[in-house]
């Protein structure tokens, strides 16, 4: 469980975290997501007991990060954005290195480190020199060390950047493992897909203050209630963008040509009563449909409305305007 | 999950050992030392002793025990140069490489980090420190004959076998100070040289004098160089900050 009330932290003149508020129950991944320099790190580190707060309050796994920053470390496993290994050690003196430092005994140590080496199908491994390895290996090994001891708060900061396919699907399987295993995760990542498909929460950081918090789900209708309708038509309909005018609710329709066909695009509030009255219209008009698909607004768009980016051409507000 | 981490001591030997031994595994640092240990001894009995003073051969007058057994001090103090340039990988270089931020991350107290990586920074200049003067002892009897050995006054060589881990852990915490405050690799080194250089300095002069102090001196210098190392050592750890390393932007 974490608990974040007001955190703030300056680096001299620079605020890198303003104002920063968020909770991450048991069980709950909360993506971070954010340009560089937005104050991720900043917040990670201040949430994991590296950086006291210039101000606000904190628990995590019940350890107040200012009062006791050696409990909140003792309970977190951080990856960061570097794997951050010993390159001349190897995965199994690295990992027992950090199972001493986190006070596992022997036998703990021996059962972590043979869990984690399969969990990570590094066991082959073992006993190699880790200068050689790939950055996906390196980033597997960090990922054992920051579970080794079993914390009940996880901090991954682009956990699946450098990782193979299958490797990356072994991870994100493992960060829904983790949360099914009652830990609360905050997941760094310029992976808005992945934030999406694993984050119970997204919060948005910009400039060091949170801009946007709530689920993917929430975010998104919250940033356009308008879903973008395509139409695809087996020919060309000259009425066709006179028949969505007509339909109530409709805005913006256009017609294109595109390499599939023609192509009617409008934006509508509410779909369950205008597409009906569009599809009838054109059908009455003798126009034939391929295919016709809605698209509400993805998290990109509310990503980039957050963080004050120019959308790009293919958020729903500037796409067919 | 309940794991107790260990107390501050054992932690510290914890983090110095595995420091020292991947400072070992470098391998200019493993290069470094071997010519000290080996080399150095080697020709400065072969070139110097058995040459200008001492032995059969020699062409000059021969050499007093006080310099052979200053000498014991030259061929000790050399390894632990390499002691600003692990102290300067320790703190600054495993910041560049991005390996610090885990250790940080860990239970491990403040001071337990900081001592540890100064005793990572001490353990092998010492452990080379000792091979040199064994390398110099022998090559003494093997070049020179064993009756050179007599010659050696047992007090100041003791004292000068003791003044190379006291100046070592000085060294060692005043380059890890530096370190654990500056940015770059380069910088910890460049600024740990220039503070440090002039240190082996005086310690070689204030070497030169100690036969003349006579064994109250030998004490006093090594209680007064303890007890600056213990001073600098606290200090250092004590004031050290995880955040320090963390915070620079």
């Amino acid at each position: 469980m974490i608990e974040a009330h007001g955190l703030r932290r300056e680096f001299g003149a620079v605020v890198a975290v303003d104002d920063v508020s968020l909770s991450v129950p048991d069980g709950t991944i909360l993506a971070l997501l954010g340009p560089n320099g937005a104050g991720k790190t900043t917040t990670v580190r201040l949430l994991a007991g590296l950086l006291a707060p210039t101000a606000g309050e904190a628990t995590v796994a019940g350890c107040d990060v200012r009062a006791d920053p050696a409990a909140v470390r003792l309970r977190v496993g951080l990856v960061t954005d570097t794997p951050g290994l010993h390159d001349q050690m190897t995965p199994l003196a690295y990992l027992d290195f950090f199972g001493r430092v986190y006070g596992l005994d022997s036998e703990a140590r021996a059962r972590r480190v043979d869990e984690l080496l399969h969990l990570f199908d590094l066991q082959g491994f073992g006993r190699t020199r880790m200068a050689g390895f790939s950055r996906g290996m390196q980033q597997k090994v960090a990922l054992a060390r920051a579970l080794l001891h079993e914390p009940p708060v996880v901090f991954l900061d682009e956990p699946t950047a450098g990782l193979d396919p299958m490797s990356a699907r072994t991870v994100r399987d493992l960060i829904v493992g983790l949360k099914n295993a009652s830990r609360s995760i905050v997941l760094c990542t310029h992976d808005l897909d992945e934030a999406e498909r694993l984050a119970d929460k997204v919060a948005i950081l910009a400039h060091g203050r949170l801009v946007a918090s709530d689920s993917a789900a929430a975010l998104r209708a919250s940033a356009s209630q308008e879903t973008l309708v395509h139409v695809l038509l087996a020919a060309p309909c000259a009425v066709a963008v006179t028949i969505a005018e007509r339909a109530a609710g409709v805005s913006d329709p256009i017609l294109s040509q595109t390499a599939q066909g023609p192509l009617l695009a409008y934006r509508t509030v509410h779909p369950l009563q205008t597409n009906p009255q569009v599809i009838a219209g054109l059908v009455g008009a003798g126009a034939a449909i391929v295919s016709v698909t809605c698209t509400s607004a993805t998290l990109e768009d509310v990503y980039a409305t957050a963080v004050g980016s120019t959308p790009s051409t293919s958020t729903l507000a500037g796409a067919y305007r | 999950m309940s794991y107790q981490p260990p107390g501050d001591m054992p932690m510290t030997w914890l983090i110095g050992r595995r420091a020292a031994i991947e400072a070992m595994q470098d391998r200019l640092s493993l290069l470094m030392g071997v010519g000290f240990a080996i080399i150095v001894p080697v020709l400065l009995v072969a070139l110097i002793v058995r040459s200008v003073g001492a032995g059969p051969g020699a062409d000059g007058e021969p050499l007093g025990g006080d310099m052979l057994a200053l000498y014991l001090l030259i061929v000790g103090l050399l390894p632990t140069i390499s002691a600003i340039g692990i102290a300067s990988g320790q703190f600054a270089g495993e910041k560049e490489r991005g390996i610090l931020t885990p250790l940080l991350a860990s239970p491990a107290s403040n001071g337990a980090i900081f001592a540890g990586k100064v005793l990572g920074a001490i353990i092998p200049p010492l452990v080379y420190a000792v091979v040199a003067d064994c390398v110099y002892l022998l090559s003494l009897v093997v070049l020179v004959g064993p009756a050179e050995l007599l010659l050696l006054p047992l007090p100041l060589c003791l004292t000068m076998i003791a003044l190379v881990p006291l100046v070592a852990c000085f060294a060692a915490s005043v380059a890890s100070l530096i370190s654990s405050r500056v940015r770059t690799y380069n910088a910890a080194q460049q600024i740990g040289g220039m503070v440090l250089m002039p240190l082996w300095g005086v310690v070689f002069a204030l070497a030169g004098k100690l036969a003349d102090w006579g064994p109250v001196g030998m004490l006093g210098v090594l209680a007064g160089l303890a007890l600056l190392d213990v001073v600098v050592t606290t200090v250092a750890a004590g004031t050290w900050r995880r955040e320090e390393v963390l915070a620079h932007r």
